[in-house]
């Protein structure tokens, strides 16, 4: 059908690959490959992997049901152990960032507003398929306000009520009955029953993809880098909406490139490079823009506090007895407990976590990214600032959205910081 | 929730305080004497009590030919009707042979000693006076029996340590030498100047063939030693006196053992496998210690206690050793060829109930008796016969198979699993009000 | 220096790495043997050690509860009590902190048979694949004063005893509601501490009140992970001498990311083993020192048992990753 109307209207619809929003990937990811110097060979993977999905609009398989999930909260080992796939709906195109506008305020989170924009086109990318879920945790104002929107927009939501303070007992208590709850939605949904060993399964495979992180996480403490933050941060952004086994099984063979490169002395950067915490609001593709402008500028992003790279993927959860009851709770205490994220009334784990990645990995300095609209990002900045000058660390403060428009003015403020680093550091040799 | 918990707990306390706190009530002591005939095992057989009752009456025969002594026939038939097979034994239900009351039924006729002594005992057989065997006992005759000291001390044989509060040093002991063939009634022996007397003590840690003891002190009658070591102390009363042609030669045993929870392990260690046997003793009787048996040992109605009885050392065979329990009751039987003979402890402790003591402590007697004829000469006199006796005493406590329930343990503990179990299964399935811990008081 | 070095690293990774709830359980399984069945084979380590060897198992205790003595002790008529034969007190204690300093804690998560009796029921509740009960927070706070107030109670009784206000029958008070004397006899075979004594009323009241307490520590046990120890004056008496202890349970809060997996296999349910980040000696009251939560922490360094100083069982990231997968593996 839509064939013949091809051929009857001469003027054809230009197919994704040469959309504007395919050029706004393809130029990112053509900067992420060619303009840096021996990327790892397995990063291959990951290059391909985002020029099929996000250039060329190829489709991903999945198996059994479609769950996506607007935020790490909703726990993925339940949506595995029923047979589902999970998909992260987070979104960090441009493109999709302008059209979610019409659903949000001007200023607003471009985050929210690009999963928005994304939902409600009518092709999305990465062409997943239609979720059968959308999970929305009830976490910040701006996605808890997006839920009804994308009702609005077809798609069948659960809001998956989350505490926003998590120090006390209450709270616990009411987010591991909201994990049940969910867990009882998705028998619900897939008409499969839990069990004990298809969780235990499920917490196997999530089990592996998170130790392979955690030892592409360790590879990044090693001076001078053996990897750039820009692969580490495409590396993360896969999970989420990769298959879970192959994933892995990249990062793996990448882990062992790693091995190979610290084994020959091999340096990813200068030695003199500065090295740099990311934290704040997460850089999705293909919003890398401040990752990669600082690695541009000589700097290396050695470790990241955000909900797209390390948040999503450090934390593991032990089990005492594995009985159902028992990998439920466990499983619902690894998503509250640990969690840095700013929606909370409290950031002393916030704090410690960040002083913690800055001395492990031997940072000289911090960059701080909220987005323009992210409240909560915004009003932690203070906090979080007083802690390292207390510290004596240097932090750069960079409020931003998806827009290209401002990298000019970004990336002179990201070389100054740079430069400071580097005066510090030989001020301090 | 804490509705439902205080629900159990008044439940748990109404359960104790109705079934436990009360007295035993009637049924209960029905169920006590039915287990205990059920029992076999702690009290003398059936068997054994008709040839103890047989003895008993022979004896008392005896005695009522001999001295004529107003003993009824008929009235010794009513304490000990002869059994029948339906009806609880009467001499070992406690409710109805109740120590108190006894005596005002049987005065005299029942207790076997009293009646054999000036009969059925040949003549001059205590050497120090007083009548009957000369026996060392670790109470004098007042106390005659009593209530043992609470707490874990360890009784062996007889006494154990003396627990007194005005213990500064080392734990020491008294014993009282005693004559008769009843540990309750008899008195004080008599020294008697014909006889050649010699005590020995034999020490854990000293010397194999004893030292002597001195005699009691002016005023005192008792022989007194301390306990510095841990380990058994025994102590070795004999006495040497010729009648017409037979030389009378005993020796009053009597075997302490002094063991502490604290103190040198070794000195224990070392105790426990000591030999308890004087080779240069006459006449001996040992008290076998079971395999399994622990220092804090404690001998209890209803056991079986094998004694040996040795001369020199070597067992003596053939020897008549007599076996008295704290009420007077006794058996006799014939050593064999390893020396040894064995006796059942019988249970003779029948309090009413409020006074029962389950620490209560009785005292046997054990008197073994041999004749040789030895030719000899003792103090320039020849001698043609010797009368060989030896005394052993020790204690015996209640055995707790006399007061203590496994139905009411077992039942009570089975009735709580189940309680309680179905308390949490159930509070388990209806757990299903969440969010109910905070509450709001309606009330002012 | 430099050949060692690896050589020891290497035996600190197979420490860290190693299996630790299959070590802990033939760990606790030799120790149950040991002081159960140890006394036929001789085995006599004193009655003074810091965990339940059961005194009223004759026949196969290879050591003493020291709780049974020292109640004993305090029980002596007052007169003897206020002499200097009471010094056999101070060197009975004195001997009871030595064993205790040597472990602290880890007395009740390694040795205590009770305590292994109580695992391997949680063990038989996991194979039914029944859930373990939880107290709430409130429940918890109030419940843990208890071993304190027993332990009150095991010192007081005994010495009303001693002067004459209670009755003997209620010696030794704290064993005579233990189930530690009910049921570890059982296992060479003694069933005569389940009778209910009818000699006195004291007797009586006691001897009922330790076969209910004993039936309740087998239900409470089977729903609920470590249910005696909660209650354990042993637990208390230790927690109070536990300073110079020479085993120590230390946290780096730094490296602590509160992410609870601590608190989630701990048997006692101590909160501030995932929450507290101020402190490093986190051995609370409750604390077994089973070391369940080293094994189960993520954060390389952030917990740690340590002996002397010198870290002897270091939480890792690759130990965890081992055992939480092998735990995966496991019911596949």
């Amino acid at each position: 059908m839509e064939n013949e109307i091809h051929q009857v209207i001469p003027i054809n619809p230009v197919p994704y690959s040469r959309s504007r929003q395919a050029g706004e990937a393809q130029t990112v990811l053509d900067h992420i490959v060619d303009d840096f110097q021996e990327n790892p060979v397995a990063m291959q993977y990951f290059y391909d992997l985002f020029r099929q999905v996000y250039c060329h609009g190829d489709e991903i398989p999945h198996s059994g049901k479609l769950v996506g999930t607007t935020c790490i909260q909703a726990p993925e080992e339940l949506i595995y152990a029923f047979g589902a796939t999970p998909v992260r709906l987070c979104n960090g195109s441009y493109h999709y960032d302008q059209r979610g506008a019409d659903f949000m305020p001007a200023k607003s989170c471009s985050l929210v507003k690009a999963t928005l924009g994304m939902l409600s086109s009518e092709n999305v990318i990465p062409k997943i398929g239609k979720p059968d879920l959308v999970v929305n945790p009830s976490t910040c104002d701006q996605k808890k306000k997006s839920s009804v929107m994308i009702e609005g927009m077809g798609y069948s939501v659960y809001d998956l009520e989350f505490p926003n303070v998590k120090e006390s007992e209450a709270s616990r208590v009411y987010w591991r009955r909201s994990v049940r709850e969910f867990a009882n939605q998705l028998r619900k949904l897939t008409g499969k029953r839990l069990t004990r060993a298809n969780l235990k399964a499920a917490m196997a495979m999530t089990g592996r993809a998170q130790a392979a992180f955690r030892t592409l996480h360790n590879f990044r403490r090693q001076t001078p880098s053996l990897i750039l933050g820009k692969d580490a941060f495409l590396v993360t952004n896969a999970y989420f909406f990769d298959d879970i086994e192959r994933w892995t099984t990249a990062v793996e063979k990448l882990n062992a490139e790693l091995a190979e490169r610290q084994a020959a002395g091999f340096r990813a950067v200068q030695s003199k490079a500065p090295r740099v915490v990311f934290t704040g609001s997460p850089p999705i593709f293909p919003n890398l823009k401040l990752p990669l402008l600082i690695e541009e500028a000589g700097g290396v992003v050695v470790a990241d506090e955000t909900c797209s790279a390390n948040r999503m993927l450090y934390d593991m959860t032990a089990v005492d007895e594995w009985l159902l009851s028992d990998m439920v709770d466990s499983l619902a205490d690894k998503y509250l407990k640990p969690c840095t994220c700013p929606i909370f009334t409290r950031n002393d784990d916030r704090k410690r976590r960040l002083l913690d990645l800055v001395a492990q990995f031997k940072a000289d300095g911090v960059i701080y990214q909220a987005f323009s609209g992210c409240q909560v990002y915004e009003m932690e900045y203070r906090s979080v600032a007083e802690e390292f000058n207390k510290a004596g660390i240097p932090m750069l403060y960079i409020e931003t959205d998806y827009s290209p428009d401002d990298q000019g003015q970004l990336s002179t403020r990201i070389e100054a910081f740079l430069e400071s680093l580097k005066n510090r550091k030989k001020r301090h040799a | 929730m804490t509705s439902l918990n205080r629900l159990f707990a008044l439940l748990f306390l109404l359960m104790l305080s109705g079934s436990l706190f009360a007295e035993p009530s009637e049924a209960q002591k029905a169920e006590w004497r039915a287990r205990r005939e059920a029992a076999g095992g702690e009290a003398p057989s059936e068997a054994q009590r008709a040839e103890w009752r047989a003895r008993r009456e022979a004896r008392e025969a005896s005695a009522k030919a001999d001295e004529s002594k107003p003993t009824v026939v008929a009235n010794e038939e009513r304490i000990h009707p002869t059994s029948g097979k339906s009806a609880p034994v009467p001499e070992l239900s406690h409710d109805h042979g109740a120590m108190g009351s006894r005596p005002a039924a049987d005065k005299g006729a029942v207790k076997p000693e009293e009646a054999a002594r000036p009969s059925g005992r040949p003549a001059g057989m205590g050497m120090r006076g007083g009548g009957g065997a000369i026996w060392l006992s670790d109470s004098p005759p007042s106390r005659g029996d009593g209530a043992g000291r609470g707490g874990m001390g360890g009784m062996m044989g007889m006494g154990g340590m003396a627990m007194g509060g005005e213990r500064s040093g080392p734990p020491s002991k008294r014993l009282w030498m005693r004559a008769g063939s009843d540990p309750q009634k008899s008195g004080f022996a008599r020294e008697d100047a014909d006889a050649q007397n010699e005590t020995l003590i034999v020490r854990p840690q000293g010397p194999l063939d004893g030292e002597a003891l001195a005699p009691p002190a002016d005023g005192k009658k008792n022989l007194a030693f301390e306990m510095p070591v841990q380990g058994y102390y025994r102590v070795y009363a004999s006495s040497r006196k010729l009648q017409g042609e037979t030389l009378n030669i005993s020796v009053a045993k009597a075997e302490i053992a002094n063991f502490s929870h604290g103190g040198d392990e070794e000195e224990r260690a070392q105790a426990l496998t000591a030999p308890r046997v004087l080779d240069s003793a006459p006449i001996e009787i040992v008290r076998e210690k079971a395999a399994d048996e622990k220092m804090f040992f404690q001998l209890k109605s209803g056991d079986e206690q094998a004694f040996v009885v040795l001369q020199k050392g070597l067992p003596l065979q053939g020897a008549r050793v007599r076996f008295v329990s704290h009420e007077g009751w006794s058996k006799e039987a014939v050593s064999d060829e390893q020396g040894r003979v064995s006796f059942q402890v019988i249970r003779d402790y029948f309090p009413a109930w409020d006074d029962f003591k389950k620490r209560f402590k009785a005292s046997y007697l054990i008197i073994a008796e041999a004749n040789a004829a030895e030719k000899g000469v003792f103090k320039d006199q020849p001698y043609s016969n010797v009368r060989y006796q030896a005394t052993l005493a020790g204690n015996y406590y209640p055995s707790p198979d006399d007061y203590r329930s496994y139905a009411w343990g077992l039942g009570i503990g089975l009735l709580i699993v189940l309680f309680s179990g179905t308390a949490v299964y159930l509070y388990r399935r209806r757990r299903v009000k969440p969010f109910q811990e905070v509450r709001f008081d309606d009330g002012r | 220096m430099t050949a060692a070095k690896p050589a020891m690293q290497r035996l600190r990774d197979a420490v860290n790495e190693v299996d630790f709830n299959r070590f802990r359980f033939w760990f606790q399984i030799t120790a149950f043997i040991l002081f159960v069945y140890g006394g036929y084979l001789a085995i006599d380590l004193g009655s003074k050690l810091p965990f339940f060897s059961c005194g009223y198992n004759r026949e196969g205790r290879a050591g003493v509860c020291y709780l049974l003595p020292l109640q004993h002790q305090l029980g002596r008529n007052w007169a003897v009590l206020f002499s200097m034969a009471s010094l056999t007190i101070l060197t009975g204690f004195l001997t009871f902190a030595a064993w205790f300093i040597v472990l602290n804690k880890g007395w009740c998560g390694f040795v205590c048979p009770l305590g292994t009796l109580q695992d391997w029921i949680s063990a038989l509740r996991r194979r039914l694949g029944i859930r373990y009960a939880n107290y709430t927070q409130g429940q918890f706070a109030q419940l843990t004063k208890i071993k304190f107030v027993l332990l009150a109670l095991l010192i007081l009784i005994p010495l009303g005893i001693g002067g004459g206000l209670f009755s003997h029958d209620m010696s030794p008070p704290f064993c005579l509601i233990c189930p530690a004397r009910m049921v570890l006899p059982l296992f060479t075979g003694d069933l005569s501490q389940f009778t209910i004594d009818f000699s006195s009323k004291t007797a009586v009241v006691m001897t009922a009140l330790g076969i209910s307490v004993t039936a309740l520590f087998f239900v409470g046990s089977f729903v609920k992970k470590r249910f005696f120890c909660f209650f354990c004056p042993m637990s208390a008496l230790h927690y109070l001498i536990s300073k110079p202890a020479l085993l120590k349970l230390k946290k780096d809060g730094s490296k602590c990311t509160r992410c609870g997996d601590c608190y989630a296999v701990c048997d006692m349910e101590i909160k501030e083993i995932a929450d507290d980040v101020k402190t490093t000696n986190i051995m609370t009251d409750d604390c077994t020192m089973c070391l369940k939560c080293v094994a189960s922490c993520p954060e390389t360094g952030a917990l740690k048992a340590t002996f002397v100083g010198i870290p002897i069982f270091v939480s890792t990231e690759t130990g965890f990753i081992k055992r939480m997968n092998k735990g995966c593996q496991h019911g596949k």
